[in-house]
């Protein structure tokens, strides 16, 4: 039993970060559908308001570092170009499986994959850390005052969870590419 | 702008006021780097039509990770992306210190970054930014 190096990164950029953001979306989405002024005490708004802010930025933190190892890691593998070491790009052959996103471009079937999947991943995953950092700065920044301010809590749900759906098609995308032509 | 709130217990919270202002330059920052990730697409893509117009070959351009060594095989994406990042940077440090000591209406701010967030989320969207390639 042994993952590449290759693999590793895979993992960490897709399932381990992408797990984290998962988890980390879930406690602020908790967090902001029930901060209302109706249903909290003082005490406890003392208590969650700090709460929200760990997972406002985790998801920010984990929202920046899968879009860095994804770009400038994992990204390069797959886009490598075979035609420097001779390898024919127009037959799915086994030389070419190093190469993911010429072995996906070969053949007519798995075209898409790359021509939809991928082209739309690798750019719509940026928009999440830009909303999720703007979320968790108000959050850090304004603290127990939010209670205060409660035409902010929709504006706050609404981009938290518009990070959350762009990162989602990109892991989505990511995982049936993978899935189509790991990069091993 | 402070609303007002139906929980008499939280007037006991004691804390000095924030303008909403650096809210509304975060929400807006945000809105225009995710603009900008979709602008970066679309002068990729339209690259060698754009070069033909007015000589500029964005494609070449956005290879940061050959021009500045930001990287090794990222391509177009690595300029694209490091782009949409300075905008968000740059953009949020500008209406923050515009903004700071003031109310902004926290909706219309929001609503601004909905609209971007729309067009850029749509700019990356593989039908829409081919639609006008030959």
């Amino acid at each position: 039993m042994e993952l590449t190096d290759r693999e590793i990164w895979a993992v960490i950029h897709g399932l381990i970060l992408g797990t984290l953001f998962l988890l980390a979306f879930t406690g602020g989405l908790v967090g902001l559908w029930s901060l209302q002024a109706r249903y909290v005490t003082v005490a406890g708004l003392k208590e969650r308001i700090p709460r929200l802010g760990i997972w406002t930025g985790t998801m920010a933190v984990v929202a920046w570092l899968t879009v860095f190892t994804g770009t400038w890691i994992v990204y390069p593998w797959y886009r490598a170009d075979p035609t420097k070491l001779g390898i024919p790009t127009d037959v799915q052959s086994e030389a070419l499986k190093d190469f993911p996103r010429y072995w996906l471009l070969a053949s007519e079937r798995t075209a898409q994959w790359h021509e939809f999947g991928m082209e739309w991943k690798e750019h719509v995953a940026w928009l999440a850390p830009f909303l999720a950092t703007a979320v968790a700065f108000v959050v850090a920044y304004y603290g127990v005052r939010i209670i205060r301010k409660p035409e902010w809590r929709w504006p706050l749900i609404v981009l938290f969870s518009l990070a959350f759906i762009a990162a989602a098609v990109a892991g989505l995308f990511g995982a049936f590419i993978t899935k189509a032509a790991p990069v091993a | 702008m402070t609303a007002q709130i139906d929980n008499p217990q939280l007037h006991e919270i004691v804390v000095s006021d924030k303008p909403s202002g650096p809210a509304a330059a975060a929400f807006v920052a945000a809105g225009i780097g995710s603009l900008f990730v979709g602008i970066g697409v679309v002068l990729n893509e339209y690259s060698a039509q754009i070069k033909s117009l007015i000589g500029i070959d964005f494609n070449a351009f956005l290879k940061f990770d050959a021009n500045f060594g930001l990287g090794n095989g990222v391509g177009p994406l690595s300029g694209k992306v490091i782009v949409a990042v300075l905008a968000f940077v740059i953009s949020w440090a500008i209406l923050h210190l515009m903004w700071r000591k003031r109310e902004i209406n926290i909706q219309k701010a929001f609503i601004t970054t909905l609209v971007l967030v729309a067009i850029g989320f749509a700019l990356t969207f593989p039908p829409i930014f081919t639609l006008l390639l030959p």
